[in-house]
Protein backbone atom coordinates (compact mmCIF):
# COMPACT_ATOMS: atom_id res chain seq x y z
CA UNK A 1 0.00 0.00 0.00
CA UNK A 2 1.45 3.52 -0.70
CA UNK A 3 2.24 5.93 1.86
CA UNK A 4 -0.26 8.55 0.61
CA UNK A 5 -3.02 5.55 0.68
CA UNK A 6 -1.95 4.74 4.66
CA UNK A 7 -2.52 8.69 5.24
CA UNK A 8 -5.55 9.01 3.82
CA UNK A 9 -6.97 5.94 5.84
CA UNK A 10 -5.44 7.46 8.89
CA UNK A 11 -7.75 11.03 8.16
CA UNK A 12 -10.82 9.09 7.48
CA UNK A 13 -10.41 7.11 10.56
CA UNK A 14 -9.28 10.00 12.68
CA UNK A 15 -12.82 11.55 11.09
CA UNK A 16 -14.66 8.13 11.97
CA UNK A 17 -12.98 8.56 15.49
CA UNK A 18 -14.91 11.85 15.96
CA UNK A 19 -18.51 10.17 15.05
CA UNK A 20 -18.25 6.98 16.64
CA UNK A 21 -16.19 8.54 19.57
CA UNK A 22 -18.59 10.83 19.95
CA UNK A 23 -21.31 8.22 20.40
CA UNK A 24 -19.06 6.32 22.43
CA UNK A 25 -18.86 9.28 25.36
CA UNK A 26 -22.33 10.16 24.27
CA UNK A 27 -23.44 6.79 26.12
CA UNK A 28 -20.75 6.80 28.94
CA UNK A 29 -21.72 10.17 30.23
CA UNK A 30 -25.59 10.57 29.11
CA UNK A 31 -26.87 7.31 29.29
CA UNK A 32 -27.39 6.09 33.21
CA UNK A 33 -25.58 7.19 35.66
CA UNK A 34 -22.11 8.21 34.97
CA UNK A 35 -20.87 7.95 38.21
CA UNK A 36 -21.60 3.85 38.03
CA UNK A 37 -20.60 4.07 34.62
CA UNK A 38 -17.07 5.42 35.18
CA UNK A 39 -16.41 5.18 39.08
CA UNK A 40 -18.27 1.39 38.47
CA UNK A 41 -20.23 2.55 41.80
CA UNK A 42 -22.34 -0.46 41.67
CA UNK A 43 -20.33 -2.61 39.45
CA UNK A 44 -19.56 -1.82 35.77
CA UNK A 45 -22.49 -4.07 34.29
CA UNK A 46 -24.32 -0.61 32.97
CA UNK A 47 -21.88 -0.32 30.24
CA UNK A 48 -22.59 -4.13 29.40
CA UNK A 49 -26.27 -3.44 29.67
CA UNK A 50 -25.89 -0.26 27.02
CA UNK A 51 -23.79 -2.06 24.78
CA UNK A 52 -26.16 -5.29 24.24
CA UNK A 53 -28.37 -2.90 22.06
CA UNK A 54 -27.03 -4.17 18.41
CA UNK A 55 -26.76 -0.32 17.08
CA UNK A 56 -24.24 0.54 19.47
CA UNK A 57 -22.22 -2.73 19.42
CA UNK A 58 -21.74 -2.05 16.03
CA UNK A 59 -20.62 1.92 16.85
CA UNK A 60 -18.12 -0.04 19.38
CA UNK A 61 -16.63 -2.15 16.98
CA UNK A 62 -16.35 0.39 14.64
CA UNK A 63 -14.60 2.51 17.21
CA UNK A 64 -12.19 -0.24 17.66
CA UNK A 65 -11.49 -0.85 14.28
CA UNK A 66 -10.87 3.03 13.85
CA UNK A 67 -8.71 3.48 16.27
CA UNK A 68 -6.72 0.23 16.01
CA UNK A 69 -5.77 1.47 12.68
CA UNK A 70 -5.33 5.30 13.65
CA UNK A 71 -2.58 4.66 16.71
CA UNK A 72 -1.00 2.01 15.04
CA UNK A 73 -0.43 3.54 12.18
CA UNK A 74 0.39 6.63 14.24
CA UNK A 75 2.94 4.63 15.88
CA UNK A 76 4.20 3.38 12.19
CA UNK A 77 4.47 7.22 11.27
CA UNK A 78 6.76 8.15 14.17
CA UNK A 79 8.86 5.35 14.14
CA UNK A 80 10.29 5.17 10.58
CA UNK A 81 10.40 8.98 11.35
CA UNK A 82 13.10 8.24 14.02
CA UNK A 83 14.61 6.24 12.20
CA UNK A 84 15.14 5.19 8.27
CA UNK A 85 16.27 1.65 6.39
CA UNK A 86 13.90 -0.49 4.62
CA UNK A 87 14.95 -3.36 6.58
CA UNK A 88 13.61 -1.42 9.61
CA UNK A 89 10.23 0.25 7.60
CA UNK A 90 9.56 -3.58 6.83
CA UNK A 91 9.40 -4.62 10.26
CA UNK A 92 8.11 -1.76 12.06
CA UNK A 93 4.98 -2.35 9.73
CA UNK A 94 4.71 -5.80 9.96
CA UNK A 95 5.35 -5.95 14.05
CA UNK A 96 2.61 -3.44 14.40
CA UNK A 97 0.42 -5.02 11.67
CA UNK A 98 0.55 -7.72 13.90
CA UNK A 99 -0.15 -6.34 16.75
CA UNK A 100 -2.83 -4.39 15.35
CA UNK A 101 -4.57 -8.12 14.41
CA UNK A 102 -4.24 -8.96 18.10
CA UNK A 103 -5.77 -6.46 19.14
CA UNK A 104 -8.69 -6.46 16.90
CA UNK A 105 -9.34 -9.96 17.63
CA UNK A 106 -9.10 -9.13 21.64
CA UNK A 107 -11.26 -6.28 21.48
CA UNK A 108 -14.04 -8.19 19.48
CA UNK A 109 -13.84 -11.29 21.61
CA UNK A 110 -14.76 -8.56 24.86
CA UNK A 111 -17.55 -6.91 22.57
CA UNK A 112 -19.03 -10.60 21.88
CA UNK A 113 -19.04 -11.76 25.27
CA UNK A 114 -20.18 -8.66 26.68
CA UNK A 115 -23.13 -8.86 24.22
CA UNK A 116 -23.47 -12.65 25.38
CA UNK A 117 -22.96 -12.49 29.30
CA UNK A 118 -26.09 -12.73 31.34
CA UNK A 119 -26.75 -9.48 33.59
CA UNK B 1 23.10 3.35 8.25
CA UNK B 2 25.12 6.20 8.50
CA UNK B 3 23.81 7.17 12.13
CA UNK B 4 23.35 4.29 15.24
CA UNK B 5 19.84 4.09 16.53
CA UNK B 6 21.11 6.26 20.01
CA UNK B 7 22.29 9.28 17.90
CA UNK B 8 18.56 8.84 15.87
CA UNK B 9 16.69 8.84 19.36
CA UNK B 10 18.56 11.88 20.65
CA UNK B 11 17.63 13.81 17.59
CA UNK B 12 14.38 12.58 17.77
CA UNK B 13 13.78 13.60 21.17
CA UNK B 14 15.21 17.05 20.76
CA UNK B 15 13.74 17.48 17.44
CA UNK B 16 10.19 16.24 18.20
CA UNK B 17 9.79 17.38 21.91
CA UNK B 18 11.70 20.07 22.59
CA UNK B 19 9.66 22.87 20.84
CA UNK B 20 10.96 26.32 22.56
CA UNK B 21 12.80 28.90 20.34
CA UNK B 22 10.01 27.80 17.17
CA UNK B 23 6.98 28.98 16.34
CA UNK B 24 3.59 28.04 17.98
CA UNK B 25 3.16 25.39 15.39
CA UNK B 26 6.20 23.53 16.43
CA UNK B 27 4.60 23.88 20.04
CA UNK B 28 0.93 22.26 17.88
CA UNK B 29 3.44 19.26 16.46
CA UNK B 30 4.89 18.34 19.81
CA UNK B 31 1.63 18.27 21.61
CA UNK B 32 -0.18 16.36 18.79
CA UNK B 33 2.78 13.75 19.36
CA UNK B 34 2.99 13.51 22.31
CA UNK B 35 -0.86 13.24 23.17
CA UNK B 36 -1.12 10.47 20.21
CA UNK B 37 1.07 8.09 21.97
CA UNK B 38 -0.30 8.96 25.15
CA UNK B 39 -3.92 8.20 23.83
CA UNK B 40 -2.24 4.74 22.40
CA UNK B 41 -1.32 4.10 25.70
CA UNK B 42 -4.82 4.39 27.02
CA UNK B 43 -5.87 2.22 24.29
CA UNK B 44 -3.95 -0.39 24.82
CA UNK B 45 -4.75 0.00 28.61
CA UNK B 46 -8.62 0.23 28.12
CA UNK B 47 -8.47 -2.76 25.92
CA UNK B 48 -7.07 -4.94 28.33
CA UNK B 49 -9.13 -3.52 31.42
CA UNK B 50 -12.05 -4.00 29.03
CA UNK B 51 -11.17 -7.67 28.61
CA UNK B 52 -11.11 -8.02 32.42
CA UNK B 53 -14.66 -7.22 32.60
CA UNK B 54 -16.09 -10.06 30.50
CA UNK B 55 -13.83 -12.59 32.20
CA UNK B 56 -10.04 -11.92 31.13
CA UNK B 57 -7.92 -13.85 28.71
CA UNK B 58 -8.28 -17.14 29.47
CA UNK B 59 -12.34 -17.18 28.53
CA UNK B 60 -13.68 -17.44 24.96
CA UNK B 61 -16.83 -18.28 25.41
CA UNK B 62 -19.52 -16.73 27.58
CA UNK B 63 -18.43 -17.31 31.67
CA UNK B 64 -20.74 -16.92 34.78
CA UNK B 65 -21.89 -14.19 36.08
CA UNK B 66 -20.61 -14.59 39.73
CA UNK B 67 -17.13 -15.70 37.57
CA UNK B 68 -16.95 -12.48 35.75
CA UNK B 69 -17.58 -10.71 38.52
CA UNK B 70 -14.58 -11.94 40.52
CA UNK B 71 -12.25 -10.80 37.70
CA UNK B 72 -13.80 -7.64 37.65
CA UNK B 73 -13.52 -6.74 41.19
CA UNK B 74 -9.56 -7.44 40.86
CA UNK B 75 -9.28 -5.49 38.35
CA UNK B 76 -11.74 -2.59 39.77
CA UNK B 77 -9.60 -3.01 43.29
CA UNK B 78 -6.36 -2.35 41.19
CA UNK B 79 -8.12 0.52 39.16
CA UNK B 80 -9.65 2.35 42.24
CA UNK B 81 -6.47 4.46 43.03
CA UNK B 82 -5.78 8.10 42.54
CA UNK B 83 -2.94 8.00 40.56
CA UNK B 84 -5.15 6.36 37.76
CA UNK B 85 -7.88 9.07 38.40
CA UNK B 86 -5.10 12.15 37.44
CA UNK B 87 -4.07 9.79 34.47
CA UNK B 88 -7.68 9.88 33.16
CA UNK B 89 -8.10 13.36 33.45
CA UNK B 90 -4.40 13.82 31.63
CA UNK B 91 -5.87 11.55 29.45
CA UNK B 92 -9.33 13.35 29.07
CA UNK B 93 -7.01 16.77 27.97
CA UNK B 94 -4.69 14.88 25.81
CA UNK B 95 -7.91 13.17 23.83
CA UNK B 96 -9.79 16.64 23.24
CA UNK B 97 -6.59 18.14 22.11
CA UNK B 98 -5.90 15.52 19.65
CA UNK B 99 -9.41 16.00 18.31
CA UNK B 100 -9.75 19.14 17.69
CA UNK B 101 -5.78 19.57 16.58
CA UNK B 102 -6.59 16.53 14.07
CA UNK B 103 -9.35 18.19 12.43
CA UNK B 104 -7.41 21.05 12.01
CA UNK B 105 -4.64 18.87 10.63
CA UNK B 106 -7.31 16.99 8.28
CA UNK B 107 -8.04 20.55 6.89
CA UNK B 108 -4.51 21.33 5.90
CA UNK B 109 -3.95 17.96 4.74
CA UNK B 110 -6.70 18.38 2.30
CA UNK B 111 -5.49 22.11 1.68
CA UNK B 112 -7.85 24.01 3.23
CA UNK B 113 -7.01 27.28 5.41
CA UNK B 114 -4.09 27.53 4.23
CA UNK B 115 -2.98 31.02 3.06
CA UNK B 116 -1.58 32.44 -0.09
CA UNK B 117 1.84 31.60 -1.08
CA UNK B 118 4.59 34.31 -0.21
CA UNK B 119 7.94 35.11 0.35
CA UNK B 120 9.15 34.58 3.45
CA UNK B 121 10.16 37.95 5.29
CA UNK B 122 11.42 38.79 8.79
CA UNK B 123 10.38 37.85 11.65
CA UNK B 124 9.51 34.87 9.43
CA UNK B 125 5.97 34.04 10.40
CA UNK B 126 4.46 30.30 8.97
CA UNK B 127 2.39 31.85 6.33
CA UNK B 128 0.76 28.24 6.39
CA UNK B 129 -0.21 29.08 9.73
CA UNK B 130 -2.72 31.63 9.56
CA UNK B 131 -5.36 33.36 11.55
CA UNK B 132 -8.16 30.77 11.28
CA UNK B 133 -5.16 27.74 12.01
CA UNK B 134 -3.91 29.82 15.30
CA UNK B 135 -7.94 30.05 16.18
CA UNK B 136 -8.03 26.47 16.14
CA UNK B 137 -5.42 25.72 18.27
CA UNK B 138 -5.77 28.08 20.48
CA UNK B 139 -9.92 26.39 21.08
CA UNK B 140 -8.02 22.63 20.99
CA UNK B 141 -6.50 24.18 24.27
CA UNK B 142 -9.17 25.46 25.55
CA UNK B 143 -11.18 22.37 24.35
CA UNK B 144 -9.09 20.28 26.32
CA UNK B 145 -8.39 22.20 29.25
CA UNK B 146 -11.77 22.32 29.99
CA UNK B 147 -12.37 18.41 28.99
CA UNK B 148 -9.67 17.68 31.86
CA UNK B 149 -11.72 20.34 34.68
CA UNK B 150 -14.51 18.63 33.81
CA UNK B 151 -12.55 14.96 34.38
CA UNK B 152 -11.60 16.52 37.61
CA UNK B 153 -15.07 17.16 38.65
CA UNK B 154 -16.05 14.06 37.87
CA UNK B 155 -13.30 12.03 39.85
CA UNK B 156 -12.22 14.97 42.83
CA UNK B 157 -15.76 17.07 43.11
CA UNK B 158 -13.91 19.69 42.20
Amino acid sequence: MRESTRMLFHYITGLGIVIVGGIHLFTVFLMGSYLQNLAFIGGPYSVIAIYKTAIFAVTLELLLIFVDYHALNGIRVILIEFHQGKGWERGVSWILAILGVVLLVYGTRTILIANAITI
Amino acid sequence: MTETLTSDLRNAITGWFIPFRYNIERWAYALQRITGIGVTAYFLAHIVETGNVVGGISVWNTPSESFARDIWTATFQFLDNPLFDIGLVVIGFMLAYHTINGIRLTLTEFGLLQGKPARPDFPYQPKSFTKSQRAIFWFSILFATATAVYAMTIFFGV
